[in-house]
């Protein structure tokens, strides 16, 4: 990246020792410093070393040729993102247009006015900081979003009466999958995994919407799946056409024993009785953010002390590479949540997802799972 | 010929464009050489290739006169008719020396 006065750097290469002089001239008179090579092989391992601002590139030489230059500078990751102004006949359209094809960003015609090679340079110079400095802007963007969202994510210590567990892992720098614990009264608390369709920068932002929902409508005069049904309501006026997310949504009341499970189109919840066989808690529901006119299925539960639920998303069990889907995974999953029973909540999680894991095949998606001791 | 409003037409300092000159002038005695050599020996390809380096390099410096002379020969060369090549050669070898004289004359 460049700082304030510290010149630019430009190679040029040709191996006709006046034009590389005159534009040694040309550039170093406007406050360049030049670097020359007057062969292929030379520039190459130039470029590798000072990492030049640019590149101007005579085609026509013996041996390498400036194609064969253009192509293995791009090659390379270390020198494909300089940016290249190749030299050639006026005439030559088929040069031109092979030039461009190889990656160059402009070229210059033989002869060629020195006033005309300092234009260009300028413009190919400024086009490239407004590049680097959008990407970097992009990058810190993203920075911050991959920040602000696990900095949005409650952890077991925060909320302590919860009582849950949980394991997060986003494959990309801005997730799709999140979860939610959000306190409703001091005895009632609700538990929320969503998984968004796609992950993009869109996502991260929609997140923090979602979030902002649960907490606006998730007062104990709602029934869990009203709360669901408002939110749905709101997603489905501020999500971009196409968009929608799976979610499951639990609401434990701890003083009652009660437990209320809404689920939006989301693999079921894993109900873990302390005496007794895993279960899965099936039941149809639409997704969340498309539909104005949606269902939901709910189900109410009485529970005991020490029983326990498995939110999770779709990636624990569906793998891209032996298409596994949660309906075959899920024996798996019942298994592993059964031998989850011998370590804290606070652990059980990541017992889980390491009994699911395949030593072999990294995991291909985002991963949660959030587990809620009664 | 004015070299000062030459160099200048490039945006250089006369002192500049006379260092160029003198390289030029350097590297096109070798071109001449290459293709009156070339033209003895019925080369045509060479004589090609020598004339394009020529045309190059007077081209930017603005030697117009020169440079259109070495198309020409450029051209023979490509076309394998080396007929009355012998004259294209003694004009190049003229305008050499005038821009040498030129040059012995500004410094």
């Amino acid at each position: 990246m460049m700082t304030a006065g510290q010149p630019f750097q430009i190679l040029i290469v040709d191996d006709n020792p006046l034009n590389l002089k005159l534009l040694e001239t040309t550039l170093a008179k406007d406050g360049y410093h030049v670097l020359s090579a007057t062969n292929g092989p030379a520039a190459r391992e130039i470029a590798l070393v000072e990492k030049p601002h640019l590149i101007l590139l005579d085609i026509k030489m013996p041996e390498e040729d400036g194609f064969q230059v253009i192509q293995k500078l791009k090659e390379n990751p270390a020198t494909t993102t300089i940016p290249v102004i190749f030299l050639t006949g006026v005439s030559d359209i088929g040069t031109k247009l092979h030039g461009f094809e190889l990656g160059a960003v402009d070229y210059i015609t033989k002869p060629f006015h020195p006033r005309e090679v300092l234009a260009r340079v300028r413009l190919h110079l400024k086009l490239s900081i407004a590049t680097n400095s959008l990407i970097a802007g992009q990058a810190q963007k993203l920075k911050q979003i991959t920040e602000a969202q696990t900095s949005m994510l409650v952890t077991p210590d925060m909320v302590p009466r919860a009582r849950f567990g949980v394991y997060y892992s986003a494959l990309q720098e801005a997730g799709g999958d999140f979860y939610e614990v959000t306190p409703i009264s001091d005895e009632i608390f609700g538990y929320f995994v969503a998984d968004f369709s796609g992950h993009d920068i869109q996502t991260s932002y929609l997140t923090a919407s979602v979030k902002a929902l649960l907490k606006q409508n998730s007062a104990p005069v709602y029934e869990a799946h009203e709360s669901m049904q408002m939110i749905n309501d709101v997603l489905v006026e501020i999500l971009p056409e196409g968009k929608y997310l799976t979610a499951c949504y639990a609401r434990l009341n701890q003083k009652t024993k009660q437990m209320t499970i809404v689920n939006a189109g989301h693999p079921p919840v894993i109900f873990v009785p302390l005496e007794g066989k895993p279960v899965r808690v099936d039941m149809q529901g639409d997704i969340l953010g498309i539909f104005k006119e949606v269902y939901f299925g709910s189900h109410t539960m009485d529970v005991n002390s020490g029983d326990r639920f498995y939110l999770y998303s779709d990636g624990l069990i569906e793998s891209s590479r032996d298409k596994t889907l949660w309906t075959s995974g899920s024996n798996k999953l019942l298994a592993a949540c059964e031998d989850a029973g011998s370590v804290s909540i606070q652990e059980a999680p990541r017992h889980i997802v390491q009994l699911l894991s395949d030593k072999d095949v990294p995991i291909e998606d985002d991963v949660v799972v959030l587990g809620v001791e009664v | 010929m004015d070299l000062k409003e030459l160099g200048a037409n490039l945006g250089l300092e006369a002192s500049e464009f006379i260092e160029l000159v003198e390289l030029f002038l350097s590297t096109a005695k070798k071109d001449l050489q290459k293709l009156r050599e070339a033209y003895q020996s019925g080369d045509s390809k060479t004589v090609a290739g020598s004339a394009h380096s020529l045309k190059g390099s007077s081209g930017n410096l603005g030697f117009s006169e020169l440079s259109v002379l070495s198309r020409k020969a450029e051209d023979k060369g490509g076309e394998e008719d080396l007929s009355g090549f012998e004259e294209i050669l003694d004009a190049i070898h003229q305008q050499i020396e005038k821009i040498e004289s030129c040059l012995m004359e500004s410094t």
